[in-house]
């Protein structure tokens, strides 16, 4: 958890998966909203619809029956109310004056004959002659002064006059609403609990994913004892955690393998080794003739270096399976190099090659302490054998990010092109040089047995440049972090 | 000084053995870790010098069986590993030394004394020391001979404090920068020799009786006579 805390829960995978999801989720459900919604207002259209033609017919009949004398108006006028009291999807609260239904018959000649319901009339006969009304079915009209449009139904008479029955389409609209906002309500409850639940599900299991990367990083070149955690439920995501561990089995039974064949190699080299070192030494001994004692003496030397070289070689394979054991300690490189360059100092200028240390200051590294330590004396052991005299060195240090880069250069005659291609193969060597070509190799293998690299090149300027990038301790990284980023900006 | 000798390879044994006797230690040999129990328990010894790869169990599990049983003596490790473990280090810490194969013999005798030396507990907190006419202030960080000042550097004192510290013992180059420079390293160049050089220059001036000595394919060794 502890490398991935910073970063906001806005960028991980479970918050665009749980993203996606909802919003597929959203539209879809809205999509089968504004289905229903078509379903239950047509519905609805058609209800009233029907009430305004029954009623219309209704009227119709009525004042055709009713004879035109002065009862008429109050006649018609009082069914046109009564048929008010039952217009369906009116809301219990509202009473029967309202201004919901008009009942309007106008004259052959198309003057207002009667009239019923709110205001004079003349407003909605305007909007009726405006636009033509058919006999079979009701038509929306919009009134000047009404927010709601009206439904008309429309009935003409034998006398040549014409009755309209208006209802207002507010209540509908308003049931309309307040389908539409409790659905609203309901979908974002719904779409949020969805969004929470897939958000916390998915979370849930990438974090597990998460934690097996961070283990599974954690788990480096050497350290193979460790296993990514495993859950019991026998999903995806636990079968990716228990198959990574059977291959870290196997990794790991193979590397013990490796260990075991270079430990007894190295053992059962050792041994004999020491015995006849140790019999040589004996016999230098009883010798007391300095001539004698030549060939005893230079056997032994090319014993060491047989030792040497054999202890090179199996650290070079080992670090080339990315199987070098590390026992790791934060080592400072700054005052390591100063320990490192006084040893090598008098050496150096007893050959007349100049040394100097660039250091920008303290520079923390975790690493094997035993296994840099032979890494930088076989860099320096390396220019020490191969510069001529009066040449310079520069040792320069200093970190870059989470790195710190270690080069050095020289003002000698370089590497040969030919082995600046294979200089870290190991087995690879100048014409002139008398070692066996596995420093570099080693160095490369320390290296990157610590997750850094090595790269060598020749100078514009002329000479050698070997530049080393090893990645810094923890908890420096962070320090160094910060810089690096105000200058990016 | 009584030896015990725990190795399996009856090769390394037999020459260790004859060597160590020569040099005048009382050797004691173990072929395992069963009969090196039991001549432990039996006798006392002032040293010990354990292979880690015995037939039987491993060498560390038996120098921790030993201290248990209460032996004191400290432990010389050989070990024919590469990698030093964690364990060894520990062991490092606590005064005992390692050392891998193959050693020279010289090697060896050299860090026999020392730790022999290290358990002594006379010498170790002087402020003073003194080899015939080189005198070393340790609080002063002053080298003088016969009555004359050297100058020396940080490291050149500290180099010659070590010799000092084991005069009239041979030291050799791995011993040297083990102790003086903190690290286990092989350089394939003469690093150590030319600082033993300019020492030497500043040290044993012209007329003066030479105190370093170069001990041809073994170390150096400051006379103390």
């Amino acid at each position: 958890m502890s490398s991935k805390t910073g970063k906001p829960a806005m960028r991980s995978a479970a918050w665009r998966i749980s993203l996606w999801a909802t919003l597929a989720f959203a539209f879809g459900t809205m999509v089968v909203f504004a289905f229903l919604h078509g379903f239950v207002a047509s519905d609805i259209q058609r209800r009233s619809d029907a009430w305004l033609s029954g009623e219309v017919e209704v009227l119709g009949d009525v004042a055709e029956r009713t004879p035109k004398n002065a009862l008429y108006d109050a006649v018609v006028g009082e069914v046109a109310e009564l048929a008010e009291r039952e217009v369906p999807n009116k809301p219990a609260t509202a009473n029967g004056s309202d201004d919901a239904v008009f009942f309007l018959q106008s004259g052959g000649d198309g003057a207002l004959k009667l009239w019923v319901g709110a205001g004079n009339g003349e407003a909605h006969l305007q909007a009726i002659r405006a636009k033509n009304i058919p006999e079979d079915r009701p038509t929306d009209i919009t009134v000047p002064g009404f927010a709601v449009p009206f439904r008309v139904a429309s009935i003409r008479m034998d006398d040549g006059s014409q009755i309209y029955l208006g209802l207002s389409e507010r209540d509908e609209q308003r049931v309309l609403w307040s389908l539409r906002l409790r659905f609203l309500v309901l979908w974002l409850l719904i779409v949020l609990l969805g969004f929470g639940i897939v958000f916390l599900t998915t979370h849930r299991m990438l974090s597990h994913v998460r934690r097996i990367t961070e283990a599974a990083s954690q788990i480096g070149h050497s350290d193979l004892d460790a296993r990514v955690p495993t859950t019991k439920r026998n999903d995806e995501v636990s079968h990716l955690a228990l198959t990574l561990n059977r291959m870290l089995d196997r990794i790991e039974s193979s590397m013990h393998q490796l260990h075991t064949i270079t430990d007894s190699l190295a053992h059962d080299l050792r041994s004999p080794l020491t015995a006849i070192r140790g019999k040589l030494e004996m016999s230098l001994s009883t010798i007391t003739e300095n001539e004698q004692a030549e060939p005893v003496v230079s056997a032994i030397d090319e014993l060491d270096r047989l030792t040497d070289f054999l202890n090179k070689s199996l650290d070079v394979a080992e670090a080339k399976a990315d199987a070098l054991r590390l026992t790791r300690s934060v080592v400072e490189l700054d005052d390591l190099l100063r320990v490192m360059i006084d040893l090598y100092e008098p050496s150096m200028s007893e050959n007349g090659l100049r040394v100097r240390l660039q250091s920008r200051g303290p520079v923390s590294i975790l690493v094997d302490s035993a296994l840099l330590h032979r890494m930088i004396a076989n860099l320096l052991d390396n220019e020490l054998k191969h510069l001529p005299a009066n040449r310079n060195l520069t040792i320069e240090l200093h970190s870059e990010g989470s790195s710190a880069i270690l080069t050095l250069e020289d003002d000698g005659p370089g590497f040969d092109p030919e082995v600046l291609l294979h200089v870290f193969e190991g087995r690879v060597k100048g014409k002139t040089s008398d070692g066996h070509g596995l420093g570099l190799a080693f160095v490369d293998a320390v290296a990157r047995a610590h997750g850094g690299t090595v790269a060598a090149s020749n100078r514009k300027e002329g000479g050698a440049r070997i530049a080393i990038k090893l990645p810094l301790a923890m908890e420096q990284s962070s320090h160094i972090m910060v810089p690096v980023v105000s200058k990016s900006n | 000084m009584r030896l015990l000798l725990v190795e399996d390879e009856i090769d390394i044994r037999n020459f260790l053995k004859s060597s160590l006797e020569e040099t005048g230690y009382q050797v004691q040999a173990a072929p395992d870790g069963k009969t090196a129990e039991r001549l432990a328990v039996e006798g006392e010894f002032d040293i010990l010098i354990v292979d880690l790869g015995l037939p039987d169990q491993d060498g560390i599990t038996l120098i921790l069986k030993l201290r248990q049983l209460g032996v004191k003596a400290p432990v010389l490790i050989l070990s024919a590993r590469r990698s030093v473990d964690d364990r060894v280090r520990g062991l490092e810490q606590g005064g005992d030394d390692y050392l891998t194969k193959p050693f020279a013999l010289a090697e060896l005798l050299a860090r026999l004394r020392n730790l022999l030396k290290r358990n002594s507990p006379a010498g170790n907190d002087a402020t003073r020391l003194r080899v015939q006419d080189l005198e070393l202030d340790l609080l002063r960080r002053e080298a003088t001979r016969g009555g004359q000042v050297l100058q020396l550097t940080q490291q050149e004192f500290v180099l010659l404090e070590y010799l000092c510290r084991n005069a009239g013992r041979v030291v050799t180059r791995s011993m040297i920068l083990d102790k003086v420079w903190g690290m286990r390293i092989q350089p394939d160049t003469n690093v150590v020799d030319v600082h033993i050089y300019r020492l030497r220059g500043k040290v044993d001036g012209a007329g003066q009786q030479p105190l370093i000595r170069t001990m041809r394919g073994v170390g150096y060794v400051l006379k103390d006579r």
